[in-house]
């Protein structure tokens, strides 16, 4: 399974390079660029763990793809993401998101149905990675050590 | 070098063909320099050791440029600098210069100058100090670093400062981002030269030292009355031979800033006219009156009666 | 028109004056509507009055200000005889005012009448009653040949009474978590006649492809080949399985136009149960049915699409009608959140010009008057949300370019027959569609020139992307180059500025 969130997932994973151009872009819109990653990637999960404040008043990609890469090498095994943060009005929320990283394997998501009368039936989606601890997901973690 | 000789030496064979033309005056207009020298001879009163300094260097980077495009090996060229010089000798108004020569260059991305003292990089508790540093590196990325007074980032006398720890991540990046960041350290001249004795690391990293002399009383002179033009004043005559009389007296007190006391005395200058114009207010003004700093508002400064 | 007059003076008599004297102006009998009032050329039309403009086709011998004046006057206070009522009313205040006539540029006998109407001639939030005034008896008119209402300017005192979309654009793609991208979508065919199981794989095909969004047609809702709750429970069925199959928040908007209000009510509160995140009406339920959908919708925390079921018959002919910009702007008002708006390049009607002029209403808090985009009056939106536009009908990926110069970044791309009727099948459709979007709004981001390169690109792509090649291939001569009815009138340069 490849999970397909964000505005790139359909193509090949973004080189270094290419991630510097997007940042660059929302930049120069003057938008705050943020790095975020997690271990619990399902669709509705709004609120991945920051790394670091969204990043206000830069000018240079470069600052940006600082962190991204710190935040890479101590996540390895992780959904890594970058959003970018419009403040003007009637923006006020996310102009960019899309994924830098991912885990070497993806499980992906159970779905989970509960009958109900008149044939109504209950969704439910879970990701396979969530049955085990946060730190122990993707195999990955405990191999890197936290 | 005969063609015999070039298959014999190996480097020579991964070399352009010496006899290729390069167009270096056509390089020199593209870059847009030839107006940003222009204007700094023109803008910048004095200074001749500095210009021609920078001149020197804007050469440098010029043919070193005309190089690469013909693909003679070129690592990227260290281009951290440290000007010295005593307060208000233009280091700031330089560096803002030299951001836009090296942009104009290609050497960096923006042509930005993120300016920075001791407080801005170095935090009060242990782990404080290499976010704050970062934050601003990542701020300066793509442009210049200007840190002012940089020798406070080293205090000897205290073992566990955390300035230290300031200076060896600047040092990293000078290091391993040439391409994306020039850091220029500034300061008086003998306590920046302590400071590279005591850090032969940062010394070895800097490549252009520029020395920036105090100025003549004639061009302090000049520079007032650049200064009150571009405040859209005017000094009289009368007021013209004070700011003399009065330049000659400041420079021998101490805590003497060249340029920046000249800007000092003008603003207590406009005070004393503000409130002489304002004490007459009883009978009407001109244009002129607004305009015009009289001897009177800078006779009466403390420096003619101390 | 036979005019009686009496006591008159000859500039009266002549119609071209107020008659201002009681007397004479409440005489049993017929005035010309100047003389009655409603043509003002010296008013200041007030923040908090409502403004139209109209297109006016008078029949011969009607002078255009006299025609203007009648239909202010017909749209609000006016009769076609003197009535002594008047007088028991402020009449001076509740009389429109039209205070303004413009010749139309390059079309003789035609002209933009600007009229002013009071505030209190309204029901607060209210499109029915706004509409029974403005487009009311007056379309009838006989004295007109034709009449358009070509653009509103609601004063934000009258917006204030209005919900607006129940959702808008930001809280949409916050609950999709889907950014810095048009979303994508796809209509199901064959319009009709699928069974219910069968219209769901096709939802699960496209969904699982790439589409953020699949959609019903405006005419399916619950005939004999498949029953409304059939269909909903199948859809969601396709949307959960595709939405664990990628990880992406993903819907299909579930059709609920009904006849009664009971019924579609009951079929919103099933979809709602079932988890959908998105309901859908048509235009021709009417007014009234949208704006008490809309307030379903944000009492449900429901996006509510809106199909535009019908509006050709009367936003396409230049002369009489409605423009679309008007009916983009009733429909913010009550409170859709997704309205299908135009696509420049595909099978339906859209002029470029008029086009933006539609979508900055839909997308803007505030859209500047702007003549060359149809844009008559300067609009601020008071803090109505703004509305998701949707280009559908007859678009497909090797037009990705240019529907993202055209229309943007917020707004929703549907391709039915661009994803389904993919050689490949309907996944493989919506990888081509999926990947086409992506790689166009990297590129613009890179700061590449998509309108010129953007054939280049879509290649390039499509050399690792087989759907893709698949798609260019199958359509690559599909275009649909002409002549747009509905055109602005002002400065009508061809530009694809955006």
């Amino acid at each position: 399974m490849r999970l397909t969130q964000g505005q790139f997932s359909f193509l090949p994973d973004l080189t270094d390079g290419e991630i510097t151009r997007q940042v660059q872009y929302a930049l120069d819109q003057g938008w705050a660029v943020a790095v975020e990653f997690t271990d619990d990637p399902h669709p509705r999960n709004s609120y991945w763990t920051m790394w670091g404040n969204p990043m206000f008043d830069l000018r240079d990609a470069k600052g940006v793809m600082m962190e991204i890469d710190a935040c890479r090498a101590a996540h390895p095994d992780q959904y890594v993401k970058v959003l970018a943060f419009d403040s003007s009005h009637g923006f006020e929320t996310v102009r960019m998101s899309y994924l830098i990283n991912r885990p070497a394997e993806e499980p992906g998501f159970e779905l989970l149905r509960s009958e109900g009368p008149g044939r109504r039936i209950g969704y439910t989606v879970r990701s396979y990675a969530t049955g085990r601890p946060s730190g122990e997901r993707y195999g990955g973690e405990t191999r890197h050590g936290t | 070098m005969s063609e015999a000789a070039d298959l014999l030496d190996p480097e020579a064979r991964d070399r352009p063909p010496d006899n290729q033309l390069i167009d270096l005056d056509a390089l020199y207009r593209e870059s847009g320099i030839c107006g940003m020298l222009a204007g700094m001879d023109r803008e910048l009163v004095g200074l001749t050791p500095v210009k021609t300094r920078i001149r020197e260097i804007a050469a440098l980077l010029l043919v070193e440029r005309a190089r690469r495009s013909i693909g003679f090996k070129a690592e990227p060229p260290s281009l951290h600098m440290c000007f010295t010089g005593n307060p208000g000798t233009g280091k700031t108004s330089v560096a803002r210069r030299m951001a836009g020569l090296l942009h104009g260059l290609g050497y960096i991305r923006r042509d930005h100058v993120v300016g920075v003292t001791r407080d801005d990089l170095v935090g009060q508790y242990i782990g404080h100090t290499a976010p704050k540093t970062k934050e601003v590196l990542k701020r300066a990325m793509g442009g210049v670093l200007f840190i002012d007074e940089a020798y406070y980032l080293y205090r000897p006398e205290n073992e566990r400062d955390y300035g230290q720890e300031a200076i060896e991540i600047l040092l990293q990046v000078m290091e391993d981002n040439r391409d994306d960041l020039v850091v220029i350290l500034a300061g008086y001249r003998d306590r920046m030269e302590v400071f590279f004795r005591s850090n032969p690391g940062m010394a070895s990293r800097i490549a252009h030292h520029v020395d920036f002399p105090d100025y003549e009383a004639d061009e302090l002179l000049e520079i007032a009355r650049l200064m009150t033009a571009d405040m859209q004043y005017r000094l009289e005559p009368e007021a013209e031979r004070a700011m003399a009389d009065y330049i000659l007296r400041r420079m021998a007190q101490p805590r003497f800033a060249n340029a920046r006391s000249i800007r000092n005395a003008l603003d207590r200058a406009r005070l004393r006219q503000a409130n002489r114009l304002f004490e007459a207010r009883g009978s009407a003004i001109g244009a002129t009156d607004l305009l015009t700093i009289a001897e009177e508002d800078i006779r009466r400064s403390r420096v003619f009666t101390q | 028109m036979n005019y009686v007059s009496t006591t008159l003076t000859p500039d009266q008599k002549a119609g071209n004056a107020v008659v201002s004297d009681p007397k004479a102006r409440y005489r049993p009998g017929v005035l010309k509507y100047r003389q009655m009032g409603y043509w003002e050329p010296d008013y200041e039309p007030k923040d908090t009055d409502v403004l139209a403009v109209f297109r006016i086709t008078p029949q011969d011998g009607v002078d255009p200000e006299e025609a203007a004046a009648a239909v202010a006057g017909e749209s609000s206070t006016a009769t076609w005889t003197v009535v002594w009522t008047d007088r028991l009313t402020d009449c001076e205040r509740y009389r429109a005012k039209a205070y303004r006539v413009d010749p139309v540029p390059g079309t003789p006998g035609q002209y933009f009448a600007y009229i002013a109407y009071e505030l209190d001639l309204f029901e607060e939030g209210s499109i029915a009653n706004l509409t029974a005034s403005i487009i009311g008896n007056v379309f009838g008119f006989k004295p007109l040949r034709g009449l358009r209402l070509e653009d509103m300017r609601i004063p934000v005192a009258y917006l204030k009474t209005f919900q607006g979309p129940a959702t808008g654009i930001v809280v949409e793609r916050e609950r999709l978590n889907n950014f810095g991208r048009p979303l994508l979508g796809a209509t199901m065919k064959p319009k009709l006649g699928l069974s219910g199981r069968n219209y769901g794989r096709v939802v699960y095909e496209a969904l699982k492809g790439g589409l953020d969004f699949t959609k019903d047609d405006e005419n399916i809702n619950s005939q004999p080949f498949m029953h409304w709750r059939d269909r909903f429970l199948y859809c969601m069925e396709g949307v959960n399985r595709a939405i664990a199959e990628t990880g992406e928040v993903k819907g299909t908007y579930l059709n609920v136009t009904a006849a009664t209000m009971e019924d579609m009510y009951e079929r919103a509160e099933f979809a709602k149960e079932l988890g959908s995140v998105v309901i859908m009406i048509d235009l021709v339920i009417g007014y009234t049915a949208i704006q008490s959908m809309a307030k379903w919708a944000r009492r449900n925390d429901m996006i509510l699409h809106l199909h535009r079921a019908g509006h050709s018959t009367y936003t396409r002919q230049k002369s009489h009608g409605v423009s679309f910009r008007v009916i983009a702007k009733w429909m913010r008002m009550a409170g859709v959140d997704h309205i299908h708006a135009g696509t420049v390049v595909g099978k339906l009607e859209g002029d470029p010009n008029v086009i933006r002029g539609i979508y900055d209403t839909c997308r803007e808090t505030h859209v500047a008057q702007n003549f060359q985009h149809g844009i008559f009056f300067d609009q601020p939106w008071a803090g109505l949300k703004r509305v998701m536009p949707v280009a559908s009908g007859g678009i497909h990926a090797g037009q990705m370019h240019q529907l993202l110069a055209y229309l943007g970044e917020d707004v929703v791309l549907q391709f039915g027959g661009g994803t389904i009727g993919h050689p490949d099948g309907i996944q493989a459709g919506a990888t081509a569609n999926r990947v086409a979007l992506e790689v166009m709004v990297k590129a613009r981001n890179e700061g590449r020139d998509i309108w010129n390169e953007g054939p280049e690109i879509l290649r390039d792509a499509a050399r690792w992307c087989a759907p893709l090649r698949a798609a260019l291939d199958t359509w690559k001569d599909v275009t649909f180059d002409y002549a747009s009815t509905d055109s602005v009138d002002y400065v009508p340069t061809p530009t694809t500025a955006m």
